[in-house]
């Protein structure tokens, strides 16, 4: 017999619109402006708003924009302004980093990848900007600074993938184009170019942690809403006066599996698992081509790599005769 | 109390402090009082004896496997699925029958597990949100293993039973496709595991930044953590909303994954980018 | 509310379910087994048997006067008896002259004024020597690829005078470097020519006309970096694209040449690789050595946008298929096309390349690992 699982309310309610406890810092008001979706309220809470729009986070606004717009501007002058053919073709264009010819020269011609340098230097202006708001934030309401060194985590990654590693290299030729696609093809031809980077140990150790946050926050998200008859979602009061709720959810696991975490460490796992996935992604991206130049090779000599029987073929390029 | 007198199902070692009240009699989907009861902190049930029993086997027989390749080295066994030339029916033992069993062993302590799960469940009044979310895994495996191969005609389509070497079968099925990451359903997939990754940071940091608090400060409310939110991005889900929409992104992660290697192949033999063309030919523009 | 949920459901479902192949699917293993190594294809997407057309008449015995003793103007097949010259002259006729050319250049007149045979007149009769020469070459030097199921005009033409595959430089590559209109560095388009992915796609002009050949190898052979191997990540996606189009003209994916747990390891690719190898190189010649030779006897409308003359790449012979023709030989019905001695050289590439090919590939069982007995008889 069907019965209801808690997935989406069904009685919403409304009260006054909840302004929140007064920030202590902060040079901006909060925002006043506030109302109540009812479809937002049927997954979780129904108001938005109010937002609070401070110096940092107009400035992270203006960068990110400034971004959005090289980027689209740049992909629809490739297509010589044609509108129809950007909207086709869009997921295939791209903003290209410059060509290897450039090195890692800091201002390359705009139409030879100087854009592209630009558009980067936005978006890290913007993510950078957007962090120190979540560290200002954070403060002024006196919680502990967890939510901006995970998204310093992220951005560690980003800026990896984009800067570091192409100053490491002296190429920015090595960095991510923006476009949908051209970002995939970048992911292919680097795990083509460097061995294949499924024997990379800190893409294996990357994917680990993905994989374990998808199954930890289905976990931790399945044992909330299946206790939350008792009142699981109140977290910070289950950890501070532990309920029947966590109660049963710790108990749970501890049948299940043998062990439990709690209602505060379940959080801490949740954590560290999340941000260790950009973290050690970032490390096997900064340690391909600066330490290890062919992934499998290393495994190789490492005598971790897969055997498979020999196909007998020979490099023609090898044979006498030679490479023609 | 009496030393070693014990209520109902209650183990020799020693319960979390609140822990007994819990122990009841009761849930059980098969069996009724015959395995209900506790080793140590495990349940066990009718269902962890057939887990038990199904998983004890499966592993002794890849380390038998491991025995007949010549190495126990962890990085390098390899079980792997028959040739596809057997099609449906059972291999030789070392030709991949090993697999197909191991497999079917796999296929019974996996449902075993969720199935004990629901039992638990019930024992401790809980929703079944669990069991639920953990067959979406299963289904993945199965996805794998069972129904892709099943479409196409031989299980020697399955992934191969070892560290590196599972990972050079993900690596060549890709590349039948030309370009893997073109294939729509590995897009929403990726999308999703990111995303996922992404919510849990910041939901462990936040319920970690109002449990602990700088230096002088009292522990937080969850008015808060919706300032915090609110503040930062102007929506805060809330603290039910979350454990929903984590759910939700980890449980459609492993969805789509599943939907994504089962088309490839029985649904698409081309390289995933051609696979686009519908859009570039649409009637609207070409 | 509902009924909008169920149409668009239904819509989401039917534009997924457009994009589909849900036919009956005929598999390939060409590798170690849960390798990965696979070529799964469709039934409805193989393509059907090409009809191989018959001979114009039957091949004459050798003998008799040579054709640089009838004819005058013989450079190419002097040596060719008589009888076997007009033979093969049919056989051009049938294999490339169009059928329905007006009268003026329907049959011999295609290429011959026919008040004077000998005449060179026609830029035909002018191409059509250079061609001889390159088919020539192309089954006694490169016999490597051809093997002994050899080329013959037909391969490529098909009955047209212009091959239905072939390409000219492209107006991609000669972009002004200083702006962004319109210039997208040579990528990003939706190209069949790679498949339609956004990789590089020009990829005729450097691996087919130029060196870049010799660059299609990206990883390194050593697994630390070094100052001689600095290759950039988009030569890689350079050496993609051009395998992108090898897999759309051999109707094949990465795995019938590669295991891509290494691209470079030559113990770990099938003998196709090193076929491919040799392909790759044929191509080249062809167009570097016989038909841009050629490009001041072509008139501008059989050249390209930017005057160069259209050449051959993987597609112009194999046209979608893993061996050309299915691999039936039409070599046979003009043995003058074999080489300037008549007999192919000796295969190259190694002792396995060439028994190796169809023994891998019908046998996959010969892959099985050293622990595993022979594979079951039978079961191939």
């Amino acid at each position: 017999m069907l019965r209801y699982q808690n997935v989406f309310t069904q009685v919403q309610l409304r009260g006054p619109i909840e302004n929140g406890p007064a920030i202590r810092t902060g040079s901006f008001v909060r925002g006043r402006s506030a109302h109540f979706n009812y479809w937002a309220g049927k997954l979780g809470a129904a108001q938005i708003g109010p937002i609070y729009l401070g110096k940092l986070g107009l400035a992270s606004l203006v960068c990110a924009f400034l971004a959005f717009e090289i980027i689209g501007l740049n992909m629809w002058a490739s297509v010589n302004w044609d509108p129809i053919q950007f909207v086709r073709q869009l997921p295939w264009l791209a903003l290209e980093p410059p060509g290897p010819e450039w090195g890692f020269t800091p201002f390359v011609p705009l139409a030879q990848g100087g854009w592209w340098q630009m558009a980067g230097f936005f978006m890290t202006a913007a993510l950078l900007l957007w962090w120190l708001r979540t560290f200002r934030r954070a403060r002024a309401l006196g919680l502990g600074n967890h939510v901006a060194w995970a998204f310093g985590a992220g951005i560690f990654l980003i800026l990896t993938l984009g800067f570091i590693r192409p100053l490491l290299m002296g190429s920015w030729a090595e960095a991510v184009p923006f476009g949908i696609f051209p970002h995939l093809d970048w992911t292919a031809a680097f795990s083509i170019r460097y061995g294949n980077l499924f024997y990379n140990p800190f893409h294996c150790l990357s994917i680990v942690f993905l994989y374990g946050s998808t199954l930890l926050f289905a976990m931790h998200g399945a044992t909330v809403l299946a206790t939350a008859r008792y009142g699981a979602e109140r977290e910070l009061e289950q950890i501070t006066d532990r309920g029947t709720a966590f109660e049963r959810g710790m108990l749970f696991w501890r049948w299940t599996m043998g062990f439990n975490a709690t209602a505060e460490s379940i959080h801490r796992w949740a954590w560290w698992f999340a941000i260790l996935c950009p973290i050690t992604g970032g490390i096997g991206i900064l340690l391909t081509g600066t330490v290890v130049d062919n992934w499998y090779l290393w495994a190789v000599i490492n005598q971790f790599a897969a055997d498979y029987p020999s196909t007998g073929v020979l490099d023609p390029a090898a044979l006498p005769g030679g490479a023609l | 109390m009496r030393r070693g007198a014990r209520r109902s199902g209650g183990g020799v070692m020693a319960l979390l402090s609140f822990e007994r009240k819990y122990r009841v009699r009761g849930g059980t989907l098969i069996g009724g009082d015959l395995f209900d009861f506790w080793v140590g902190p495990f349940y066990v049930g009718f269902f962890g004896v057939t887990t038990a029993i199904a998983a004890s086997l499966g592993t002794a027989l890849i380390f038998y496997g491991a025995a007949v390749q010549g190495t126990f080295n962890p990085w390098l066994i390899n079980i792997a699925p028959p040739d596809i030339s057997y099609g449906l029916s059972l291999a030789p033992l070392k030709q991949g029958g090993l697999w197909q069993i191991i497999t079917v062993c796999a296929i019974i302590a996996f449902c075993s597990w969720a199935l004990r799960q629901v039992e638990i469940s019930r024992k401790l009044g809980m929703g079944y949100h669990v069991p639920f979310a953990y067959s979406f895994a299963i289904f993945a495996y199965v996805s794998l293993v069972v129904i892709r191969p099943w479409l196409l005609g031989a299980w020697g389509f399955g992934f191969p039973y070892g560290i590196f070497s599972h990972l050079d079968w993900v690596s060549n099925t890709g590349y039948q496709y030309l370009h893997f990451h073109y294939n729509p359903a590995h897009m929403l997939a990726v999308s999703f595991f990111f995303v996922t990754g992404g919510a849990l940071a910041f939901h462990g940091a936040l319920v970690l930044s109002a449990a602990n608090p700088p230096k002088g400060e009292y522990v937080k409310t969850p008015e808060y953590e919706d300032a915090f939110f609110r503040d930062t991005i102007g929506y805060s889900i809330g603290t039910l909303g979350i454990h929903r929409l984590g759910l939700f992104l980890a449980l459609s992660a492993g969805f789509w994954s599943a939907i994504c290697i089962i088309i490839s192949g029985p649904f698409w033999t081309r390289g995933w980018p051609e696979w686009w063309t519908w859009w570039l030919n649409l009637p609207i523009w070409s | 509310m509902s009924r909008l949920v169920t149409l668009s459901v239904g819509a989401v479902a039917a534009l997924a379910i457009a994009g589909c192949e849900p036919g009956a699917k005929v598999s390939t293993q060409t590798g170690f087994r849960g390798a990965g190594l696979n070529q799964i294809n469709d039934v409805s997407n193989i393509k059907a048997a090409v009809a191989i057309p018959a001979e114009a008449y039957p091949l004459p015995p050798d003998g008799g006067p040579t054709a640089g003793q009838t004819y005058q103007n013989v450079q190419v097949l002097r040596n060719v008896s008589t009888e076997r010259f007009n033979h093969l002259m049919a056989q051009m006729n049938l294999w490339v002259v169009p059928a329905n050319a007006p009268a003026e250049q329907a049959g011999c007149n295609y290429c011959h004024n026919p008040a004077n045979m000998a005449s060179d007149e026609k830029y035909t009769k002018v191409v059509a020597r250079r061609m001889l020469q390159m088919t020539q070459n192309i089954n006694s030097r490169w016999s490597s690829h051809v093997k002994q199921t050899g080329v013959t005009c037909y391969t490529c033409h098909r009955g047209n005078a212009v091959p239905a595959a072939v390409w000219a430089r492209a107006d991609n590559t000669s972009a002004d470097p200083d702006t962004i209109r319109g210039n997208k560095r040579g990528q990003n388009t939706p190209d069949p020519n790679v498949g339609y992915a956004s990789l590089p796609s020009d990829v005729f002009g450097p691996y087919f006309a130029g060196q870049a050949a010799d660059e299609i190898r990206v990883a390194s052979a050593r697994a630390l970096p070094s100052p001689d191997h600095a290759v950039s990540i988009k030569t890689a996606e350079a050496s993609y694209g051009l395998m992108m189009h090898l897999s759309s003209a051999l109707g094949v994916n990465c795995t019938y040449c590669h295991n891509s747990q290494s691209f470079r390891a030559w113990n770990l690719s099938t003998a196709q690789r090193a076929t491919a190898y040799y392909g790759i190189r044929m191509v080249r010649d062809t167009n570097q050595s016989y038909i841009e030779s050629l490009t001041s006897v072509f008139p501008a409308y059989r050249k390209g946008p930017h005057g160069d003359p259209y050449k051959v790449n993987c597609t112009t012979c194999h046209q979608g298929v893993s061996k050309p023709l299915g691999g039936v030989s039409m070599i046979a019905q003009a043995p003058a096309l074999r080489g300037p001695g008549g007999a192919p050289a000796p295969a190259e590439a190694g002792p396995n390349a060439g028994a190796a090919v169809p023994a891998a590939f019908n046998q996959p069982g010969t892959l099985t690992g050293r622990n595993e007995p022979a594979p079951i008889p039978g079961r191939q």
